[in-house]
């Protein structure tokens, strides 16, 4: 786990309110087993590679704006790519 | 298509940006799983201060990693198009200049994370650059990065 530095030595106050829902059982369990693993073996397993369709046919794209490239995902991939807008 | 990031780029990530005197944050899910997120995720995405000269030593870095680049690529990285793609290079890489939710690299860079010397930005900022994306994908994981974030607090 990491330490953020903070301001003047001191740890940083929460900015977003804490959720204090009731976190699944399942979920409890994998960040404590994650938090047990150096993070080389953390990202090992983190990183997989898949081919997406579109977005992966280009070597090089760029956009002015993340909204231009939202209007381009959109557009351009497919809704299973989950890269749509959520409504 | 690329290898897959592992450890072994984040490192040369990490070491050629630092060489170069590049100031940026790992954001997103990748950032996420640095401070220990379990997930999976296949790319890396970098949020990148937008400055002339954080631009031109960001091109220095990509460059010294062997990501091939042509001269009006080169061009838009040094003035910080808000968001670029490479999928040319030794693996893929995302670079965001303005992250939605996020007000300045200046207010993020405050409250990063050091992991094993990657910049990391705070689970908050992770968090809220999803919320103001608000993708289908993002939707879909903010629930288990949120409960993440109070179990990552509580462990500080």
């Amino acid at each position: 786990m990491g330490r953020s530095p903070g301001l003047a030595g001191q740890p940083p106050a929460p900015i977003i309110a804490a959720v204090h829902s009731d976190v699944p059982q399942e979920w409890q369990e994998e960040f404590e087993a994650a938090a047990r693993r150096p993070l080389k073996t953390r990202l090992r397993y983190a990183f997989i590679h898949t081919y997406k369709p579109v977005l992966d046919d280009a070597g090089y794209r760029s956009f002015d704006s993340l909204a231009e490239y939202r209007t381009w995902c959109a557009s351009e991939l497919p809704d299973w790519l989950g890269y749509g807008p959520a409504v | 298509m690329a290898p897959r990031f592992e450890y072994a780029q984040a490192e040369e990530v990490r070491d050629s940006f630092a060489r170069h005197g590049v100031r940026y944050l790992f954001i997103g899910k990748a950032g996420a799983i640095l401070l220990g997120y379990p997930d999976t995720t296949q790319d890396a995405d970098l949020f990148v201060e937008k400055t002339d000269a954080n631009g031109a030593a960001v091109v220095r870095a990509l460059r010294e990693l062997s990501f091939e680049l042509t001269e009006s690529q080169a061009e838009e990285i040094g003035r910080g198009k808000d968001f670029v793609q490479l999928k040319s290079g030794p693996f893929d890489l995302d670079l965001v200049f303005a992250p939605d939710g996020i007000e300045s690299f200046a207010h993020a860079w405050r409250r990063h994370v050091e992991v094993e010397g990657f910049p990391v930005c705070h689970p908050d900022d992770i968090i809220r650059s999803k919320e103001a994306a608000n993708r289908v994908k993002d939707r879909e994981s903010l629930p288990r990065l949120r409960a993440f974030r109070d179990y990552w607090l509580r462990r500080q």
